[in-house]
């Protein structure tokens, strides 16, 4: 039989992420498949070298507007490590409170994808509607329902008020009692298990290989999980299990992401009830030491890791960027091409490539601003000034 | 002494001489290595000590060269580090080894226009397809302060 190339994207394939997906199709059975993720390169890392540590910030927490709180932390971490400085614990406790509760928006608009995907239209509608009760509580403590830029370099922005930890409490109490029952669902709904099980098969062997990271490799029965393995931020003293799950598929990758809600729930609690008492922040110098960083952070897709190279000059020399779903495209790939037992069918392939919980926008992050018979440019913060200035004129 | 200054130790006495350069922070290691010696060192890490998990791969333009560093590791990081030629830098792929190293590797083509010998799929990775193949934009030489006036499109 020959085989038939089918392009799905790039408006879309699954979540609204600008991903190509080139499929090579024999009957309805995938054979082969490559990826374009090319159409949104925004020149986040060279744009940083142009800019001092403190303004890249808000740079950075752009780089993904899910899991900005990770980004901002990843970067914040990484930038104290050139300074020798002891950051306040308070400051430390309300990061993993923030970084927890963004957790669990990521982990809950999954749900609710993966679910609209499969075509399960009312989980999607729930968990949707659940999630806003996490962003009130992030709009509450950070100012922003999104691009939050709570963690700063020295500290936190804001402090957190006895009232405001009340209401998160409550808050919780409401998260908790609906994701025991989205993972009674879950476990039970037919409708989720005929369209997830066997589905996307990664073996342990293929997603070590393959590099994989967070709920993926997870998924796959692997512990590995940077908060425990590399502790950062108060991960350390803030007790959590590490959820694995051995089916190796799509419903693995569900169960994963919904028993997490619940532990991120009881961080928060733990770190809530445990917040040290002191400063929220201490004031860094313009100038870090001259030194090499590397921080690795798990957001809600997985292993984040930032690396900078400082030669002691406010600027970064070099700052890198790897997000987690550059890191899954190899597991991706494997997924989508399984013989055998675990053959893909088309009508599969948006869930599958859904699993992952792709951002392709962060994982492509340098484009430029005009490709024109081989002209390329970016424009400055200046000319854009200038620009703006010529218009108000 | 620490996890990581044994670590470091053991792989000095394997390597010796060939591990030019080295520093420690907590669970991070830095090693440089020449290009020859760069796949032995990983291939050690790799099947010796179990560390399956390449994080990511970073290239640097800095003075006289470009420095590539494999970042591997799960709970303690070791990044490798290699030094090759800036007007024709070549260096051997890592996706024999580990697969993952493939989307890594194309990167780094495309932004800083390395070569990777051996690699099964030596392909445009972010950069568009219309992009000209010898502009790298991580290279230090490309330039972003370069006005460029408004053009004039028509309409109204």
């Amino acid at each position: 039989m020959s085989t038939f190339d089918i392009p799905i994207g790039p408006q879309h394939p699954a979540l609204p992420e600008p991903l190509l997906l080139k499929l090579e199709v024999e009957g309805e059975t995938v054979v082969g498949v490559d990826f374009d993720v090319s159409y949104m390169h925004r020149g986040i890392e060279k744009l940083l070298e142009t800019k001092t540590y403190f303004q890249g910030l808000p740079l950075v927490e752009r780089i993904c507007g899910i899991c900005n709180a990770a980004h901002g932390l990843c970067y914040t971490l990484n930038v104290e490590k050139l300074y020798d400085k002891e950051i306040p614990p308070r400051a430390q406790y309300l990061r993993v409170i923030v970084e927890e509760l963004s957790r669990i928006h990521s982990h809950l608009l999954w749900l609710g994808v993966a679910a609209f995907e499969i075509g399960f239209n009312t989980m999607f509608m729930y968990t949707w509607r659940d999630r806003e009760h996490v962003m009130d509580m992030l709009e509450a403590i950070t100012g922003n329902r999104v691009t939050t830029e709570y963690s700063q370099i020295g500290g936190v922005r804001r402090d957190i008020t006895p009232e405001l930890a009340e209401k998160l409490l409550k808050t919780m109490d409401v998260v908790e009692e609906r994701t025991k029952y989205y993972i009674k669902v879950a476990l039970t709904e037919p409708t989720i298990a005929k369209r997830t099980q066997g589905v996307g098969y990664l073996s342990p062997e293929d997603a070590k290989a393959t590099c994989s990271v967070g709920p993926v490799i997870r998924a796959s029965g692997i512990k590995f999980d940077v908060r425990a393995d590399d502790p950062y931020a108060a991960h350390d003293e803030v007790p959590f299990n590490v959820i694995t799950y051995d089916s190796c598929d799509v419903f693995g990758r569900v169960v994963v992401r919904a028993q997490e809600l619940l532990e991120c729930v009881n961080m928060i609690r733990y770190a809530l009830k445990n917040l040290p008492s002191g400063p929220f922040r201490i004031k860094l110098p313009m100038k870090p030491n001259a030194g090499e960083a590397l921080t690795r952070v798990e957001a809600p897709r997985g292993e984040l890791l930032h690396y900078t190279l400082c030669e002691g000059t406010p600027k970064p020399y070099r700052y890198k960027v790897r997000t987690p779903t550059l890191a899954n495209l190899g597991a991706l790939r494997v997924m989508l091409t399984s013989k055998g037992r675990y053959v893909v069918n088309i009508g599969d392939v948006p869930i599958i490539y859904g699993s992952i919980d792709p951002c392709i926008c962060c994982t492509a992050r340098v484009q430029f601003i005009d490709v024109k018979k081989g002209k390329t440019w970016t424009w400055t913060l200046d000319e854009i000034r200038g620009m703006s200035k010529k218009v108000k004129a | 002494m620490s996890f990581e200054e044994s670590f470091l130790n053991e792989l000095k006495s394997v390597f010796g001489e060939k591990i030019v350069e080295s520093k420690i922070s907590k669970r991070r290691i830095f090693l440089k290595v020449s290009p020859e010696h760069y796949y032995e060192v990983i291939q050690f890490l790799v099947k010796e000590k179990g560390l399956y998990h390449l994080e990511t791969m970073t290239a640097t333009e800095l003075k006289d060269y470009i420095e590539i560093i494999a970042h591997l590791g799960l709970s303690t990081s070791v990044s490798v580090k290699t030094a090759v030629d800036k007007n024709s830098p070549t260096i051997i792929s890592l996706c024999n080894l580990i697969p993952g190293a493939e989307f890594y590797e194309r990167e780094i083509m495309d932004l800083m226009g390395v070569k990777f010998e051996g690699h099964p799929n030596p392909k445009r990775l972010v950069l568009p397809q219309d992009w000209p193949t010898d502009v790298h934009p991580l290279r230090k030489s490309f330039e972003t302060r370069h006005n460029q006036p408004l053009r004039d499109v028509g309409g109204e």
